[in-house]
């Protein structure tokens, strides 16, 4: 009975084993690595030596350490990216599936298609072109719209570029998402609603907008979590600057843990802990408050 | 009542159009530059299409393979991009089939438990894979970019939830003939969840094609880098505006592989529609 029983679950092992492997590499162990990192001195080469909660101290406390600043500093940057692109890449690709979906409109996968595109260039082609577009002597920005400053290097244009570039190639997905979903709410409903006479945003606010609730609270948080990882975007249009006003924290934590001279690996860690930790809160924060409201 | 909505539908039209010109203006405009000589930038500076139509641009970044070997970049990209997916679909088919379809002991615990352990942010687990990717000998080889992308959970979450639709009576009947769980995978349930492997596979290969901090840190050898971390390299090479064009054709040059991809498969892109179907339920 035992032995036919081992022969059973063989199968469930083809299957499933070789991925299980996988994410116990891949994800579990470095994951649960990263986290014990942060509680110690690891220049990426030799061993970790452990120091307990002193990089968590450093980071949080101590007002005279660069990486204080740093953590500060990149953690400001990244909720004010957030702050100003979840809510464009929101509202955007919603104002779009609407658009799409509007029954008389013509021509759907054709405008669908030139909205989408974008968000299949990678980061560092895109930031070349739009480098040209803001660039002071070439560029769109200056001589069609007559605008004085250098845009990377001056704020409030700094960010400007950022968000621009990052609504442009990132729409894409949520489109697509509401578009489904839209398309997939009962014509019933529309229909019972124009006979009580409802006009178009009456009909967007009560009807296409509670039947959505799920899709929406996906998006909303994860592209939230995504927001938060943001690296590339300000990496290639300003590098940071201007006086690392648009340094976010994940380009702290590469800097520390694999630019040039000695790594500082476990500070980086720590820093990459307390992002985690902050993305977990607000997805959280953000599911229960949604779901809250909507029911 | 037919009045109210033909503004709405004009509304629609004026937003749509609007936003599709400004979308693609970069693109024209990058496109444009990157026929334009040097000298004809310098001189005649802001133009949206070029005076004299040139691909000498494309050329010099074709020569240089020391310094920019894009080709190189480019098939490098592909390489990965592809064996990729590749390994996506197997993967992802044959642990999704494990998870709907065989019966065990702790199945679904074992399922949510990875599930919830992968919602954990991936920065942590930055530093340390690069570290296991070093142990395995892995840096600046295309193994850093194909294998570690193929632990993730979401693409099984779909393929689980996607194969959920499909009647068991199916595969009970071709158990009832006797056949292995491996051909009823093979030949019962693969052929069925075609579109869900599609849409996975297109995100997978983009996904990949597009990566930029992993690469930015596994590769640090010109020749085996991917594109994207190519492209950042170029802005040192050339720099500052000083050769306008290359950088533009390099850019362009860039997106053509995911661009065609996008035109041939664009027709799967609309059966996301079951996967959102998938995600509500």
């Amino acid at each position: 009975m035992n032995g036919m029983n081992k022969k059973v679950n063989v199968t469930p092992l083809f299957f499933i084993g070789p991925h299980v492997i996988l994410f116990a590499v891949f994800i579990l162990l470095p994951t649960i690595y990263g986290m014990y990192a942060s509680f110690t001195q690891w220049n990426l080469v030799g061993d970790p030596v452990w120091v307990g909660l002193d990089n968590y101290k450093t980071i949080l406390f101590n007002t005279d350490s660069t990486f204080h600043y740093q953590f500060f500093n990149g953690m400001k940057n990244t909720f004010i990216f957030v702050g100003l692109s979840v809510p464009l890449l929101i509202a955007i690709p919603l104002l779009i599936a609407v658009a799409l979906e509007h029954k008389k409109v013509k021509m759907k996968s054709f405008f669908q298609s030139i909205l989408y595109i974008p968000g299949l260039i990678s980061i560092s082609a895109a930031a070349l072109i739009w480098s040209l577009i803001f660039n002071k002597q070439l560029g769109v920005v200056s001589n069609v719209f007559g605008s004085e400053p250098v845009w990377a290097s001056t704020q409030p244009y700094a960010w400007i570029t950022i968000i621009a570039i990052t609504i442009w190639g990132g729409i894409g997905g949520n489109m697509i998402i509401y578009r489904a979903s839209i398309n997939g709410v009962s014509k019933d409903l529309y229909e019972s609603a124009e006979i009580d006479g409802a006009g178009s945003i009456r009909k967007f606010w009560n009807i296409t907008l509670p039947s959505i609730r799920f899709p929406l609270i996906y998006t909303f948080v994860m592209t939230t979590a995504g927001c938060f990882n943001v690296f590339g975007q300000p990496l290639m249009m300003t590098n940071g600057g201007p006086q690392q006003s648009t340094t976010v924290l994940m380009m702290y934590i590469r800097q520390l843990a694999f630019s040039h001279g000695q790594s500082i690996a476990g500070m980086a860690s720590a820093m990459a802990v307390l992002l985690g930790l902050v993305i977990l809160v607000v997805s959280a924060l953000q599911y229960y408050l949604m779901n809250r409201n909507a029911t | 009542m037919s009045k109210k909505i033909s503004i709405s539908k004009y509304l629609a039209y004026i937003f749509l159009i609007l936003l599709c010109f400004i979308w693609a203006i970069p693109l024209v405009f990058g496109i444009a530059t990157s026929f334009r000589s040097q000298t004809e930038v310098v001189s005649t500076g802001f133009r949206l299409l070029p005076v004299n139509w040139i691909v000498d641009n494309y050329v010099s970044i074709l020569d240089n393979t020391s310094t920019a070997p894009i080709l190189r970049w480019l098939m490098n990209s592909l390489f990965i991009a592809t064996t990729h997916t590749f390994l996506v679909i197997v993967v992802i088919s044959i642990t999704g089939y494990g998870y709907s379809r065989l019966k065990f002991k702790g199945r679904d615990t074992l399922f949510f438990t990875l599930l919830g352990i992968s919602f954990f942010p991936g920065v942590v687990n930055l530093i340390p894979s690069y570290k296991i990717i070093d142990a395995l000998g892995w840096v600046n080889t295309a193994w850093a970019m194909i294998v570690p992308g193929l632990a993730g959970m979401g693409n099984i979450f779909l393929v689980r939830q996607f194969m959920k639709g499909i009647p068991k009576e199916l595969d009970e009947s071709a158990r009832v003939d006797g056949a292995s769980e491996f051909k009823i995978y093979y030949s019962v349930i693969l052929p069925l969840i075609k579109p869900v492997l599609i849409v996975c596979g297109l995100f997978s290969f983009t996904g990949s094609w597009n990566d930029f901090l992993w690469p930015v840190i596994v590769y640090t050898d010109v020749d085996k880098m991917p594109v994207t971390a190519g492209l950042l390299l170029l802005q040192d090479i050339y720099g500052n505006y000083r050769m306008i064009g290359q950088l533009m054709g390099s850019a362009i040059l860039a997106i053509i592989p995911t661009l065609l991809l996008f035109l041939f498969a664009q027709k799967y892109f609309v059966q996301s529609i079951n996967l959102n179907a998938g995600i509500k339920g």
